[in-house]
């Protein structure tokens, strides 16, 4: 059997690859950084929504499964150039540090994932010009190392805000869709800071709180149990002030329909999620067909979410949308499976 | 017990016509509309709900308050874009026609709303065409409200306004956002920026923005009779619309004697040219 190639090393892509080594498939995992486990690893996520689980639980396991497999064949700092179709499976060029390979491969698995939004691009909240406002990217490293200290002046802030929906349910940007997370990862990291540090004031700034299914459990004790301060509206524009020293957020408060203007120390972007640069590349490698999003679209989503249509090719994570972890390694272990059926047929 | 004996006092002494009023009438306070009133607001609805412009406009709306937000005359006034969408969706003719007597006037039409909005609405158009309705139908709410302005609205049917690219100072844009005034107060709005908000025809005649020619003046009160907004007008302000007719209509006539001046002075010119040529 010739091998089948996952693309992607991120939670989808760490599960396809090792359900696919214990089913005894060979396979190459490609991953365009020089290290495996995707955007957790790579922007240090803290705890895991909604449990409060180091994501090292979760992270750990999967990387257990693909290092030292003789199986896999792991493939970091590598990039897919080129794929053709052929009797079965595709005949793919591999680059890696300018030098291309070809391989034949039985299957392929595109678990490419997300990036996270640029916040830079809602201008009108400063990020990347005011030290003090963040995004996900920048506050799940400082939890993860526990030092909540303001950039500008490292001293620990008393008032932080969440701002929920940056680069998410918003046409101005071009990204209407829910990236899923936001609520409960905000809703997490205002937890994890009113737990470590009960003096600091948090509050987050909604128009609609999304924890569903089970997830409604840490949105309720956010309140009940950590005083987490919730207001429906959003902020429209943030601007210094007391002399620079701090942030002035400006938005309305919907609920009782008035402006409101509040200082913060600091003040948290829910950055949404965007099909990655490697989603995009590998749409016009395969000429795949993507949705208006941007995102891959499984030919029936609700029947095989990883299924393609495109015979020999699967789908897993997020390169088909926002997803959770979790999601992300189920859809990888029916994509492994998929593709080894399809391999061995 | 009898059942009327559960209802509040009140309710037992209402008259029978005070009965079929909506209740909503008598808890917010609103005044009592007379049956003429509340056939105009009808017609208004049912105008504001045909008009294409309103599907146009109005797209939907996730209470987020961002228009709110930037919106200048919320900070000054009981007003909000958001409450106006809000309105421009009910399917209550009363809602809409509380709106129309004072509150659509505080919007500076801005169009801050518009750019902020994550859903696309128009809301600033929306609110325009709630005001052409309630100048077409002559409400005197909106007579009363525009009374004072008619020195603007003269100069602006007669002469037109320009911004000139001078007046554009980022203190008065702080919507602008951060990158735009700057945390240093300094002028930092890139050309991009700049482009988006001011069109660049009017960046580049910074000095000759204020000089309207007689020409386009005129061409622009001829629009305002074709389009049919001087009959608007005239049905809310007769006197001001005659009074506007009567300072074009003299215009009109200075720029044709200046035309025949003109065309006479230059066929003089070309006289002896022609006589050279031919």
């Amino acid at each position: 059997m010739n091998p089948v190639l996952v693309l992607g090393g991120g939670p989808a892509g760490l599960s396809a690859a090792g359900e696919l080594a214990s089913l005894g498939a060979p396979t190459i995992l490609v991953e365009r950084e020089g290290y495996l486990g995707g955007n957790p690893k790579r922007w240090h996520y803290s705890l895991l929504a909604p449990d409060l689980r180091p994501t090292e639980e979760v992270m750990d396991p999967l990387l257990g499964k693909i290092e030292g497999n003789s199986r896999i064949e792991l493939r970091l700092s590598t990039t897919l150039a080129k794929a053709e179709p052929v009797e079965k499976g595709y005949r793919v060029t591999l680059r890696s540090a300018g030098a291309l390979e070809e391989r034949d491969v039985s299957s392929v698995i595109v678990a490419t994932g997300f990036d996270h939004f640029d916040s830079r691009r809602k201008f009108e909240y400063g990020y990347g010009r005011y030290p003090d406002v963040l995004d996900f990217k920048e506050i799940e490293i400082m939890l993860h190392e526990d030092r909540v200290l303001r950039p500008s002046d490292g001293k620990p802030p008393k008032r932080m805000a969440w701002i929920l929906c940056v680069g998410s349910r918003d046409v101005q940007v071009g990204n209407p869709w829910c990236c899923r997370m936001g609520c409960v990862v905000s809703i997490k990291q205002a937890v994890e800071v009113r737990r470590k540090h009960p003096e600091i004031d948090a509050y987050v700034y909604y128009m609609d709180i999304r924890t569903y299914g089970l997830w409604e459990d840490l949105y309720w004790k956010s309140m009940q149990e950590y005083g987490v301060k919730f207001v429906r509206g959003r902020i429209g524009q943030i601007t210094l002030a007391e002399g620079g020293s701090r942030l002035m957020a400006t938005g309305e408060d919907t609920i009782l329909s008035r402006p409101t203007e509040v200082p913060f120390d600091m003040i948290i972007l829910a950055s949404g999620m965007e099909p990655s640069a490697g989603t995009k590349e590998v749409a016009t490698l395969f000429g795949l067909s993507v949705g208006p999003e941007g995102f891959l679209t499984p030919r029936i989503s609700d029947l095989n979410p990883v299924d393609s249509g495109v015979p020999g090719l699967f789908f897993a994570g997020a390169a088909t949308g926002p997803k959770a972890i979790p999601d992300a390694i189920t859809e990888g272990m029916g994509a492994a499976l998929r593709a080894f059926q399809y391999a061995r047929d | 017990m009898s059942v009327v004996a559960h209802l509040p006092r009140r309710a037992q002494s209402l008259t029978e016509e005070e009965a079929e009023s909506p209740p909503a009438m008598e808890l917010t306070g609103r005044h009592r509309m007379s049956e003429d009133e509340r056939t105009v607001a009808a017609t208004i609805f049912d105008e504001f709900h045909a008009d294409p412009r309103y599907r146009e406009f109005v797209l939907g709306c996730l209470n987020c308050g961002e228009c709110t937000t930037g919106c200048p005359a919320a900070r000054f006034y009981d007003f909000s874009p958001r409450e106006m969408l809000q309105i421009a969706a009910t399917g209550d003719a009363t809602t809409l026609w509380d709106a129309l007597q004072e509150k659509i006037w505080a919007c500076c039409q801005c169009y801050t709303c518009n750019m902020r909005c994550r859903f696309g609405n128009d809301i600033a158009g929306i609110i325009s065409v709630m005001r052409e309705l309630s100048v077409i139908h002559g409400l005197e709410s909106t007579r009363r409200t525009l009374a004072p302005f008619g020195r603007s609205l003269t100069l602006l049917m007669t002469v037109g306004t320009q911004v000139s690219s001078d007046m554009i100072q980022p203190d008065f844009f702080r919507d602008w956002g951060p990158f735009a005034t700057g945390s240093d107060q300094v002028w930092q709005v890139t050309p991009e920026v700049m482009r988006k908000a001011i069109p660049l025809d009017v960046l580049q005649t910074t000095r000759s923005s204020w000089e309207v020619s007689v020409q386009t003046s005129l061409e622009l009160f001829r629009i305002y009779e074709e389009t049919g907004v001087l009959d608007m007008l005239r049905g809310l302000d007769p006197d001001l619309t005659e009074m506007l007719v009567d300072i074009v209509e003299e215009r009109r006539e200075e720029f044709a004697e200046a035309r025949e001046r003109f065309s006479s002075e230059l066929a003089g010119q070309r006289g002896p040219v022609a006589t050279f040529t031919g």
